[in-house]
């Protein structure tokens, strides 16, 4: 860890923290909604359906996004000075970005899914105007903007620190003579390798962005569909595990305080965040194996892109964090605990998630409710847990760890929640029952609602940690 | 093959999950270091063993081969918003049906379940492009189509079916 223990811009982080958290919190509500709604428990009409679905996606994604920025920055913060300007642009674009998608979904009617996937914005079928599918690309973009001004903040100080990009990403120590003791720690070299892919790909989902706004008002500038695709699952899919590798960066910093051990940038660990740098980015042609049009190489490679990046994480990320548990001194509270889940569950997804990134399996398993079983549980038991865990360490009372009866509730009920949330997808996957349906036929809802009442859970036990968080801030500001 | 993709999955997740909750059971307690050094290279040694057998025996034989014999039958599906239209009712059972899917506006996905409400394959519809899918029937009866790619608000409503015959 750092000699230098400094505290940057953490009001401003604090701040992003619980915004981040109640959005979480609505947005996880109008996940219960749609499930609630599939199950036949309410009623919502599809046209409403399809728009708390593109909120949902939208929401999400971007809320992890912020919270893996949020934590990147406090710890990157550690080591080099930041500007805080930065921040607060990047927060203020991220924040026009939400009162832009939301305002196009909820009064322009916008119901095109957060993939925006091309033409279907453009084509309606009435169901809203052009305006309102600009408006959603407009607030993408100055959510992208907001990314690219942090990013270039985080990758010029990191450039010119730790001797460029190369020695940023510990490359003397991975592929050279470099000694341990020499390399940058854990924090900067994941903020550069995140910095590095997420940069490029936020950068070719704006291409694809202007493009698509562009043939909003000029239908006879036509895109290629399936170019246009590419674009946009490099993107969405860059830009989601990004919010992973962000928020793991909690982890390396904050887990050693509680073990004891120093997290440090080992040979192994450097290779391996230089082969995530590579993977994340050419792992993308999973999401296209039924696009039997696709050259045969692309979706090949997508397939065992996906199953090596199951090494990175499970022979580095979790096998070192297993052994840094065994053993040590290891105190539990609620923020290392939900930060030891957060790996957990990102391991544990990573199954699901390799098995579907086989063709023959994707052939049966894609767009069915598989999908969203395994990038729930990066989500809910990986990334937002993570999330969920720095907002507890934030606010933590300095040398005081404890699991009080109402953390041990919290977590369990977020657990068992998430675990038969998740579950439950992955069940009606195998009963082929398809993602993204506003209605459900009779004979898919006992998993519905089943899956509705994991969900409540879920949602109580984020109420929990969202509720403590703000009331221990408190405490602490007063 | 979808309940033998759950258990594979199940079992293993439930495997991760219990060496979490070993490690975490450990802390604390008193261990003779272990080799962890040695330990890692047999774990990236054995996935990588692993990652080679099956993906060969997963590609050996290409998912999507479609043949190129003048023996099979063709079928052309085109997706609108919202409903989709075959220029065949009914296909035979034992012959290999190649599905040629178009689109006339959006990308949808074109997916076939059995009368048992089982997915028997799928492929995209997208825009200038068509995409090619290969299956020979084993059950006769009725079988329907379900849009498998988020189209607008019609989607769910996105369905057609057509009968596999024997012949």
């Amino acid at each position: 860890m750092s000699d230098t223990k400094l505290a940057p811009q953490s009001g401003a982080i604090k701040l992003t923290m619980l915004l981040a958290g109640v959005v979480f919190l609505l947005m996880m509500l109008l996940g219960l909604v749609m499930r609630a709604a599939q199950g036949g428990l309410i009623e919502v009409d599809p046209t409403l359906f399809y728009q708390i679905l593109t909120a949902h996606g939208a929401g999400m994604v971007g809320t992890a996004a912020l919270t893996g920025a949020a934590i990147l920055w406090y710890f990157v913060g550690r080591y080099v000075p930041l500007v805080a300007g930065i921040y607060w642009a990047f927060l203020g674009l991220f924040l026009l970005g939400v009162v832009l998608i939301l305002g196009s979904i909820f009064i322009g009617g916008f119901g095109g899914g957060w993939t925006f996937l091309y033409p279907l914005p453009a084509m309606s079928g009435g169901a809203w105007q052009v305006t309102a599918a600009a408006g959603f690309f407009l607030g993408y973009i100055a959510i992208g903007v907001g990314f690219l001004l942090f990013y270039l903040e985080i990758g010029r100080k990191l450039i010119s620190t730790y001797g460029g990009i190369s020695g940023a990403l510990a490359w003397p120590l991975a592929f050279g003579n470099g000694k341990v003791e020499d390399a940058p720690p854990p924090t900067i070299v994941a903020a550069m390798a995140t910095t590095v892919f997420n940069t490029i790909g936020i950068v070719v989902g704006a291409a694809v962005l202007v493009c698509s706004l562009v043939n909003l008002y000029f239908p006879s500038f036509v895109v290629d569909a399936l170019l246009a695709k590419n674009m946009i699952f490099f993107f969405g899919h860059v830009f989601i595990n990004a919010s992973i590798y962000m928020a793991v960066i909690a982890v390396y910093e904050i887990i050693p305080e509680y073990t004891g051990r120093p997290w440090k940038t080992s040979r192994v660990f450097a290779i391996a965040w230089s082969l995530v740098l590579l993977f994340v980015m050419a792992v993308y042609p999973h999401h296209m194996m039924q696009d039997t049009v696709m050259p045969a190489w692309a979706l090949v490679m997508g397939q065992i892109v996906s199953y090596l990046s199951g090494i990175p994480l499970l022979a580095v990320t979790a096998f070192s964090l297993c052994v840094y548990l065994r053993g040590s001194k290891m105190r539990w509270d609620l923020a290392s605990s939900l930060l030891v889940l957060g790996v957990a569950g990102w391991s544990v997804g990573s199954v699901p998630a390799i098995l579907d990134g086989m063709i023959s399996v994707n052939k049966v398993m894609h767009n069915t409710q598989w999908v969203p079983g395994h990038f729930h549980i990066y989500l809910i038991l990986g990334e937002v847990a993570m999330a969920f865990g720095f907002m507890a360490w934030l606010v933590k009372e300095a040398n005081k760890v404890e699991l009080s009866n109402l953390d041990r509730a919290g977590l369990t009920i977020y657990i068992l929640g998430g675990a038969g949330f998740t579950i439950m997808f992955l069940i009606s996957s195998a009963l082929s029952v398809p993602r993204r349906w506003a209605v459900h036929l009779e004979q898919w809802m006992l998993q519905d609602q089943i899956a509705t009442g994991f969900g409540a859970l879920v949602v109580l036990g984020a109420l929990i940690f969202v509720v403590r968080y703000v009331h221990v801030s408190g405490d602490t500001t007063n | 093959m979808q309940m033998m993709v759950l258990t594979v999955s199940l079992v293993l997740m439930a495997v991760v999950a219990l060496i979490f909750v070993a490690a975490v059971r450990s802390a604390g307690i008193e261990q003779a270091p272990a080799n962890t050094d040695r330990n890692r290279t047999f774990l990236i040694y054995g996935m990588l063993i692993v990652g080679v057998v099956v993906t060969a025996g997963s590609l050996r034989q290409w998912p999507h081969a479609i043949s190129s014999s003048t023996e099979t039958v063709q079928v052309n599906a085109t997706g609108y918003q919202w409903y989709w239209e075959l220029d065949k009712e009914e296909v035979p059972i034992g012959k290999s049906v190649i599905f040629n899917v178009h689109t006339k506006d959006a990308t949808h996905g074109l997916g076939v379940i059995d009368p048992n409400g089982r997915l028997l394959f799928q492929t995209q519809a997208m825009p200038g492009y068509v995409n090619q899918v290969e299956y020979i029937f084993s059950e006769p009866g009725k079988h329907q189509i379900l849009c498998m790619e988020f189209c607008g608000i019609g989607h769910h409503d996105m369905t057609s079916e057509f009968n596999v015959v024997a012949k």
